[in-house]
């Protein structure tokens, strides 16, 4: 007994190796959401160029939506937004998810949708406007329901409003192809291509 | 020309590494003397050739060849010169090449330095040495060449290093840290000689001892500047992430301690032999792991290096070859090896078997935590991920007995000691640094806090308790002078518990203590935060040779005393279009005040993030302490007798 003992950092290592081994083979930003193929949760919050239009879940329906989690404070985000425009002018459906920061109340900061609001139409007149309109998540509670771990992250939503692809990081040249043919599948309407 | 010629000097270090595999291991085997005292020069050579390769990559850098495709990638015309040399190792296959340098400087230094070990022993660990050294050559040139060409269609700039890696703890972090890792597998080689002899006694433990304390000198200063690097340039404030590849570098520093001390017990002692055996191929297995989940992209961080599934086939085959050989080797040897020490449950041996126990129970928490969400995605139960409370919570439960023992080891006699006699010293001790914890805290207006209380608890304990230890053996020793008597080694030992002690003292301090704030602010505005007033006086743009950006000038007040000045930046890198922060730090002993500069916001008026964070320097000074321990031991006279290895002695050890 005693020497077999002697053979468990091996048992334990060839273990590893096995784990290893299928790690290399699949994707780790592949994340599994909780939400694929859930509809997208409830919300009602403001749209950021009409604050008092409300937007819902419905609001997205009807349309191959790619929902883009962004905000001014993240750098890859802004540089994010020229090629997402030219998605747009290729006709891709984006509405944006703006992330926006805690503010320190304590220090007599407020949240000002409209100081937001001036400073996003500046920045998206600079590097271009990619999006359909902008959802506000002052609370972000969308944000935590949908998983979101930072920005930019994005989710495909199909016409039904069911999240069909999350997808974690920018979206740019190089991976485009990939999230293009999800995307497209979603716009021939077949329901169970993923 | 010069890319070729470093490439060439590559190909000829890998034959003559598969040389230094082949002739030592044969003249061990055959009990000849010639084969292994050839390995020395062979040795040399390598370490000669694998520098001409390194100093080759660097004029490449050096001239802006972007006809080589790294110096493409990774540097650019506008880079000053000194980020062009640390754009040398900026980037995977470059690394790689540091890499290499320092296996084959650490081989060389084993092959002149070894000159008193046994003939046979020399061999078999050149031997294994050499056969590491065949695995990485042929890495780097079958999977990661750095001396590829750009041509014909080369471009006239480059695409510039990662603004992360321009920064001064980037030029020097690297290649610490290489060196620990590298540094384990002179300890591995020890160790897979010791279990081909099969001879384990005191001597050997001398030996590789030194080695062990070199490499985990380096990996304790590597780990060090990259805490040090992060809380400068990521802007968070944060010195520790517990990211995956923090993660992969924690490993084998938390195994190379416990390695350290077991050494120490079979060296004095004659005992834990297969401890310290599965310790030394241990460090070096997580080392190389550290590599493997770095270079594979199975983890994502944000030190991953580009992925490649087939660098990741190579390392994992690597892995299973070196690693696999040799626990298989393990299990095959040490059943047959007994202690023969004898020792009661109150001992030092037993003291340092917990210490064993401990450090390899935090670094099978820091495994878990790293790969588990990999388990997780692998058995199809969906991705997971493991954040810092979970690490932070375990650590803190683990530092406290841990710290306990620690104070306490050093008093305890070897074999076996009565209780009695150190109640009294130790009580008072121990009274000192209840005071000493409880009085440091009453300057701090909530006693509340806990997790503070107790690690100054725990890291006065243990400064005491070796203070304490240190006063005892001058009484023994006749006095002051006496002191001088003390082995260089015991110095080490109080330096690195000391070290540790301000360790666990500044993360306490720190974790409990810091505080932030998120502002807005215009010119002339200024924030209060734990006393300190910070008054945005100026900010505008900035002018450097491959970013602009912007500046801000901050001063700092203190009960309307003026404090200091400080000047943060945000820069913007033109070529790879990216932002970096760098922070604005005033450190004191006693506390850093931390200015990060963020977006320009309407106004226009600016995000700064601003943090008073207490004894943070503790945690950086508390590791520097440490290495010194570690190179104070290294120090110590019994490593550099001489002994002549005799004719018998290499008789004997054939037949082993």
């Amino acid at each position: 007994m005693r020497k077999a003992l002697f053979y468990v950092p091996l048992a334990a290592f060839l273990a590893l190796s096995l784990f290893l081994l299928s790690g290399l083979f699949s994707d780790p930003r592949d994340h599994g959401s909780a939400l694929i193929e859930k509809p997208l949760p409830a919300f009602s919050l403001p749209d950021l160029q009409q604050p008092e239009r409300m937007i819902t879940a419905a609001d997205l329906k009807g349309e191959v939506t790619l929902l883009n989690v962004w905000g001014l404070w993240c750098p890859t985000c802004n540089a994010e937004l020229s090629f997402l425009t030219e998605l747009r002018q290729q006709g891709v459906r984006i509405v944006g998810l703006y992330y926006v920061q805690p503010v320190d109340a304590a220090f007599g900061d407020s949240f000002d949708i409209k100081a937001l609001r001036h400073d996003v139409e500046q920045k998206l007149a600079e590097q271009g406007d990619p999006y359909l309109f902008n959802i506000v998540d002052e609370k972000r509670s969308l944000i935590f329901d949908l998983g979101v771990t930072g920005a930019p992250e994005a989710f495909l939503i199909d016409r039904n409003g069911v999240i069909r692809h999350h997808h974690v990081g920018d979206i740019n040249p190089q991976n485009w192809p990939q999230l293009q043919q999800r995307y497209q599948q979603l716009q021939e309407g077949d329901p169970d291509a993923l | 020309m010069i890319a070729e010629l470093g490439h060439l000097a590559l190909c000829f270090a890998l034959v003559l590494s598969l040389l230094l595999t082949v002739f030592p291991l044969y003249g061990s085997y055959r009990g000849a003397a010639g084969p292994v005292l050839l390995a020395r020069p062979i040795a040399l050579l390598l370490f000669l050739l694998t520098s001409v390769a390194f100093g080759a990559l660097c004029y490449s850098f050096w001239a802006n060849d972007f006809t080589v495709l790294n110096v493409a990638s990774n540097s650019n015309s506008l880079l000053p010169w000194y980020y062009r040399m640390t754009a040398v190792w900026g980037s995977h296959e470059g690394s790689m090449l540091l890499w290499v340098l320092m296996l084959s400087g650490w081989t060389a230094a084993v092959a002149l330095l070894s000159n008193s070990l046994p003939l046979i022993l020399q061999g078999r660990i050149l031997g294994v040495l050499g056969f590491v050294n065949v695995g990485f050559y042929a890495f780097i040139l079958l999977m990661s060449s750095p001396f590829e060409r750009t041509l014909p269609f080369f471009p006239v700039d480059g695409r510039d290093l990662n603004p992360l890696l321009q920064d001064f703890g980037m030029i020097v972090h690297p290649p610490l840290l290489y060196m620990g890792y590298v540094g384990f597998a002179v300890s591995f080689a020890f160790a897979i000689a010791a279990l081909l002899g099969g001879r384990f006694d005191a001597n050997w433990a001398r030996w590789a001892r030194p080695w062990t304390l070199a490499a985990w000198l380096f990996l304790t200063l590597g780990i060090m500047l990259g805490s040090w690097w992060a809380y400068l340039e990521l802007g968070w404030g944060g010195w520790w992430f517990w990211d995956p590849v923090e993660n992969a570098s924690l490993m084998p520093w938390l195994v190379g301690t416990a390695l350290i001390h077991s050494l120490a017990v079979t060296e004095k002692r004659g005992t834990f032999k297969s401890w310290t055996v599965l310790l030394a191929i241990a460090a070096f297995s997580l080392s190389l792991l550290g590599a493997f989940l770095v270079r594979s992209g199975v983890l994502v961080s944000v030190h991953s290096f580009a992925t490649d599934p087939s660098r990741g086939l190579f390392l994992l085959f690597f892995l299973l070859v070196v690693v696999g050989g040799s626990l298989l080797l393990y299990g095959l040897r040490m059943r047959a090896v007994r202690s023969q020490a004898r020792y009661q449950l109150f001992s030092r041996e037993v003291l340092l078997w917990g210490n064993n126990v401990f450090l390899l129970t935090a670094t099978l928490v820091v495994f878990l935590g790293t790969l588990y969400p990999l388990f997780h995605k692998e058995l199809g139960l969906g991705s997971i991920s493991i954040g810092e409370p979970f690490f932070n919570s375990i650590f803190m439960y683990l530092t406290i007995p841990f710290a306990l023992l620690l104070g306490l080891a050093p008093w305890v006699r070897w074999k076996q000691q009565q209780v009695q006699p150190l109640l009294k010293p130790l009580g008072l001790w121990l009274v000192g640094a209840l005071v000493l914890a409880v009085g440091v805290l009453s300057m701090y207006q909530t006693p509340s806090a806990n997790v503070a209380l107790l690690g100054l608890l725990l890291g006065a304990w243990v400064t005491m308790a070796t203070i304490g230890e240190i006063q005892q053996k001058a009484v023994q020793l006749g006095g002051v002078p006496g002191l001088f008597k003390l082995q260089a080694s015991h110095w080490g030992m109080v330096l690195g518990h000391l070290g540790f002690a301000m360790l666990v003292i500044g993360i306490a301090m720190t974790k409990t203590f810091s505080v932030e704030k998120d502002v807005r602010m215009k010119i002339g505005d200024s924030v209060e935060l734990n006393g300190y007033t910070f008054m945005l006086t100026d900010v505008y743009t900035l002018n450097g040779p491959n970013y602009g950006g912007q500046a801000a000038e901050l001063e700092v007040f203190k009960q309307g005393e003026r404090v200091t000045h400080l000047h943060a930046e945000k820069r913007f890198y033109h070529v790879t279009q990216s932002v970096m922060t760098e922070a604005a730090v005033h450190a004191r002993l006693s506390r850093d005040l931390y200015v990060a500069l963020g977006e320009e916001l309407s106004g226009p008026s600016w995000a700064l993030r601003v943090y008073v964070k207490p004894y943070v320097r503790w945690i950086w000074l508390g590791s520097i302490l440490m290495s010194l321990g570690g190179l104070v031991s290294l120090l110590d006279k019994r490593y550099r007798r001489k002994r002549n290895p005799t004719a018998a002695q290499t008789g004997e050890e054939t037949h082993a």
